[in-house]
């Protein structure tokens, strides 16, 4: 629990590179996003996911279509900008950086 | 006669509500609708939210049902979560948006009704030095500059009150309830 809560800020942070990384597998909607993160350390909801898609959504990484759905209303699919794909790109790069420098520190 | 239900109209669905359950999901949107102050496009977020609402609540109802209860709709507005705003990321856009904030008055510390403070916060300058500014006025001006402080008490818009900063002392509440009392009246003549 204290490990956890440690660590809190960081898994905010890093929500928005996971939920690119998982738009960037392919076009999903966020039913699919929160089961994609529920039973890991980033279960989410959508009080919090909207708003995130909305602001990745402004800064033009992602983008959504509208698809009809067998039932209920038409649902919007979300899918990574080039920006978006850059931007993702960038990430996984100072991610593994940052990876490596935590995995040589105490030697 | 009894109301049993009504029928509310989410983003693009449509759903019977009892009066509790009507009550409970006004007051959830009310509440993220203040939460997401400061988003520059709430309406689309708020959209998505009553669209999540209405999803969860139908796939809640036995197939028997029609009317949402709140044995749907708490369980739902549970599962779907209050609105968390992402974190800001800390760069140059952030700082331009912070000083180009308009002229508000902050209940929050404020001595009077928070107009120090709002211009304070507006020109960047001490808050201090500002009262102590004001206080000289009013000796020099007679008085005069009560007038102005009461014009600009009705004028600015308030700051939304920011959680987990200092309580608002007495006087303040009262100059905010009595402006936005005031506000409401004057609006009620003109329309």
């Amino acid at each position: 629990m204290l490990v956890e809560s440690k660590l809190a800020p960081i898994r905010k942070g890093l929500l928005e590179f996971l939920v690119l990384k998982i738009v960037g597998a392919r076009s999903v909607y966020v039913p699919d996003i929160l089961r994609r993160l529920a039973g890991t350390e980033f279960t989410t909801q959508e009080g919090t996911l909207y708003p995130l898609l909305s602001k990745l959504r402004r800064e033009d990484l992602v983008q959504y279509d509208w698809q009809e759905s067998d039932a209920g209303p038409p649902r919007k699919y979300y899918r990574l900008t080039d920006a978006g794909r850059a931007q993702l790109a960038a990430l996984d790069d100072y991610w593994n950086r940052i990876n490596h420098t935590i995995a040589d520190m105490g030697h | 006669m009894k109301r049993i239900s009504v029928t509310v109209s989410l983003n693009r669905s449509t759903l019977q509500f009892d009066d509790a359950a009507y009550a409970r999901l006004e007051n959830y949107l009310a509440e993220s609708a203040s939460l997401l102050e400061g988003d520059p496009d709430p309406q689309e977020i708020l959209s998505d939210l009553e669209q999540a609402v209405a999803d969860q609540c139908a796939r809640r109802l036995r197939p028997d049902q029609t009317v949402v209860t709140l044995a749907e709709l708490v369980p739902a507005l549970e599962e779907i979560g209050s609105v968390q705003t992402p974190a800001a990321s800390v760069g140059p856009e952030q700082a331009t948006r912070a000083t180009s904030r308009p002229l508000q008055q902050v209940s929050e510390g404020a001595v009077i009704s928070g107009v120090c403070q709002g211009l304070a916060r507006y020109f960047g300058l001490n808050v201090t030095a500002l009262r102590i500014f004001a206080v000289l006025l009013l000796l020099v001006t007679g008085g005069g500059v009560i007038l102005v402080y009461f014009a600009l008490m009705l004028l600015f818009p308030y700051a939304p009150l920011e959680s987990g900063s200092q309580p608002i002392r007495w006087l303040p509440a009262k100059s905010r309830a009595f402006t936005e009392f005031l506000r409401e009246k004057l609006s009620l003549a003109t329309s």
